[in-house]
């Protein structure tokens, strides 16, 4: 009895021994990844698999994976990946994961965490984000270029600061090419909802706009423009194209692979451990390749579209009188350019309140853009939280 | 703006959307006129939709994927009539675990089918001589889908079977007094399983239409919750075909229109909006004296058991 009891309690050691192992650099890993919507949702969650897959390529990394988890229900999930799979890292791929995430990784101080789009860190809990305001920025210039009734659209989910940030940087590549346009706005409260989605574009095509952008998960705004013979940029852009091969110009897309291997090598070689990514924040853009412009695999912009950009002429301050076209591809260098010359938030700019929020010669810091709350001078419509 | 073009793109967006509203709707109207509950809707629409998108991509017809949808969601059906009629077990339970099942069993087969693109949707038509009228031609007649006119004919039909025949009597006396009925003669089990089944199918080519016509892809989830707004639509119209009809084009216009109004109006404000009014129409109706009056079947929920001797 006695004997039975003594093996039971040393097989328990054992057994949270194991538990609560952390990774030993240059061994094998498992990773698991929190999915907050479905794979196929051909938005951001098979972007984020995409990114998995490239991880799962690593021969000494194996992937685990949870899709459409409720924002708010994550805690549980990570601690059946972390039990039943002995996760060593856990991605967690919203930002309504946040505090989840953070409560998570006080509970396993052993696992490292990966926080997408966050901004609350930990020793074993970092942050990344590959973001788009510069692929925004180009996007922009085409759709000023190529509107035919100066009313430019943009579907929003929800109005925090991420997509705020991107639809500046819209508003501003649209200026860049036409200071006529404008940039007529709806929020559409989810990140995923093809019938809200469905219904804000249609009401925008009733205000006269033309060409398209929006984030949301789902190619139903590609598919509603199209039916009305009207342009758009994919987000996630190019397993959208198939839905509208004709009226697709570009997109946004990312590589989050890029990240995430860059991140796991160095766990793998023993320089990031649980106890030292508390100051570990990707902030990747397109100089790192992380983000990139493209209309479908490998076309940055739909070639039945580059004539019209072409012959559309901008003024621009330095350049003098440029193509769209070839203003596009200038501003692609500068953002690939390791030693960025050029960002959309340069000063000066003013909201459209007249106020200005970014001085001549300075640009907007990280912090600035992920706390960013105006709006642009060219934007139209409803923007809850607007500073005065 | 002209107000021209903001009465026909509303009213054009009203009949797009409140279109899967009003099928379900009246899909519902009719199981619940007959005694049963059934909150399984969203799990209807929703194995509809699959079953349309599906059959439509690997056909390339839809009016067949539509036909097969209205099918598979009628059987699907069949097990919230078989525990809520034969077993009498809790009708809001078994009509629960059906939408559960409804939307985990789609998500899982529909894996193969997300992010496809529908090759051979439903196309939409206009109506030759009608689409002239002005204003309301164009909003009315012209670029919708056919399973538009099919549904608001089914409404008109489907009100005049409930109150001008025999079969909608026997439908009703089931609903209200089970016991009378069956006294009369009336297979008290056979109407409500037609019912329920009707329903099923009903809400079947609701999700059709969704994945076939309005937004033609599937995902996992897609009716995002408009089984739910039916169920509230078929308090709202008093369990009465034609109401319906008025009722989910109601919603559906202030869905639509809280889009259009952002331009004015706090956009979190018009999000709810639609369903604040369900809310507040649902706390109206369902006080005591109103119900009683206006019509809700008295033996909704009830089990029926013919009493022996």
């Amino acid at each position: 009895m006695k004997r039975r009891y003594l093996a039971t309690l040393a097989l328990v050691f054992v057994m949270a021994g194991a538990a609560f192992a952390t990774y030993e650099p240059g061994s094998n890993m498992t990773v698991g990844f929190i999915f907050v919507g479905p794979i196929g949702d051909y938005g951001w969650t098979y972007a984020q698999n995409e990114g998995r897959l490239a991880v799962e390529a690593l021969p000494w990394a194996d992937t685990v994976y949870v899709e459409s988890v409720a924002e708010g229900q994550e805690g549980p999930v990570i601690d059946d990946l972390i039990a039943t799979y002995g996760c060593d890292v856990v991605f967690t791929t919203s930002f309504g994961f946040m505090d989840g995430t953070v409560d998570a990784a006080a509970r396993h101080p052993e696992v490292i965490f990966g926080h997408a789009s966050g901004f609350k860190r930990l020793p074993n809990l970092m942050t990344y984000m590959g973001d788009f305001y510069q692929v925004y920025y180009l996007n922009g210039i085409v759709a000023g270029a190529l509107t035919e009734t100066d009313k430019v659209a943009y579907v929003g989910a929800f109005p925090i600061p991420e997509v705020k940030r991107h639809l500046n940087a819209y508003a501003m590549g649209v200026k860049a090419a036409n200071p006529d346009a404008e940039v007529h706005v709806r929020w559409i409260y989810a990140w995923f909802d093809p019938a809200a989605a469905a219904e804000a574009t249609e009401a925008l095509i009733a205000e006269g706009c033309d060409v398209f952008a929006f984030t949301e998960d789902s190619p139903t705004v590609v598919q509603i423009a199209a039916e009305n013979e009207l342009l758009s940029f994919g987000h996630y852009g190019s397993q959208m194209y198939q839905f509208a091969p004709d009226y697709v110009v570009s997109g946004q897309a990312i590589d989050w692979g890029s990240i995430y291997v860059d991140f796991l090598q160095k766990v793998y070689a023993g320089e990031y451990t649980a106890e030292n990514i508390q100051n570990v924040d990707y902030w990747w853009l397109m100089t790192q390749g992380a983000v990139y412009p493209e209309a479908a695999p490998g076309v940055v912009l739909n070639p039945l579209y580059i004539d019209a950009l072409k012959a559309y002429m901008v003024e621009d301050p330095v350049y003098g009188t440029i193509s769209a076209y070839d203003l596009h591809n200038l501003r692609y260098a500068q953002f690939a350019d390791p030693g960025v010359t050029f960002d959309p938030f340069q000063g000066p700019i003013y909201d459209r309140n007249g106020n200005l929020v970014v001085p001549e010669g300075m640009w907007l810091s990280v912090d600035s853009l992920i706390t960013l709350e105006w709006a642009f001078e060219n934007v139209v419509g409803p923007w809850p939280g607007e500073p005065e | 703006m002209s107000w021209e073009s903001w009465i026909v793109s509303t009213l054009s967006r009203t009949l797009a959307y409140g279109t899967p509203l009003l099928l379900a709707t009246l899909g519902e109207i009719y199981a619940e006129r007959s005694g049963v509950l059934n909150l399984g809707v969203e799990g209807m629409m929703i194995v509809g939709a699959l079953t349309g998108f599906a059959v439509t991509s690997g056909t390339g017809n839809p009016w067949l994927g539509i036909l097969l949808a209205a099918v598979i969601a009628g059987g699907f059906s069949l097990i919230h009539a078989f525990a809520s009629i034969t077993l009498r077990a809790n009708q809001v339970v078994s009509g629960l675990a059906l939408t559960m099942l409804g939307l985990g069993l789609s998500g899982v087969v529909g894996r193969a089918y997300e992010g496809r693109p529908l090759l051979h949707a439903l196309d939409e038509i206009s109506i030759p001589w009608l689409e002239k009228i002005p204003v309301l031609g164009s909003g009315i007649f012209q670029d919708q889908s056919p399973l538009v006119y099919v549904a608001i004919a089914l409404a008109v039909l489907l009100w005049v079977i409930l109150f001008k025949t025999r079969i909608g009597i026997s439908i009703r006396a089931v609903g209200e007094d089970p016991a009378t009925a069956d006294s009369m003669g009336i297979n008290v089990a056979r109407v409500r399983y037609l019912c329920v089944v009707v329903g099923g199918m009903l809400a079947g080519v609701a999700g059709a239409y969704l994945s076939v016509a309005y937004r033609p892809s599937w995902t996992d989830g897609m009716t995002a919750g408009m089984g739910w707004i039916v169920i509230a639509l078929t308090i709202f119209a008093f369990w009465n075909p034609l109401l319906g009809l008025f009722g989910a084009y109601f919603f559906a216009a202030l869905f639509h229109l809280s889009y259009r109004l952002q331009a004015w109006l706090p956009p979190e404000l018009l999000k709810a909006m639609p369903y604040i009014l369900a809310i507040v129409v649902l706390i109206v109706v369902s006080r005591g004296t109103l119900q009683k009056r206006m019509g809700a079947p008295s033996a909704l929920t009830l089990p029926y058991t013919r009493e022996e001797g």
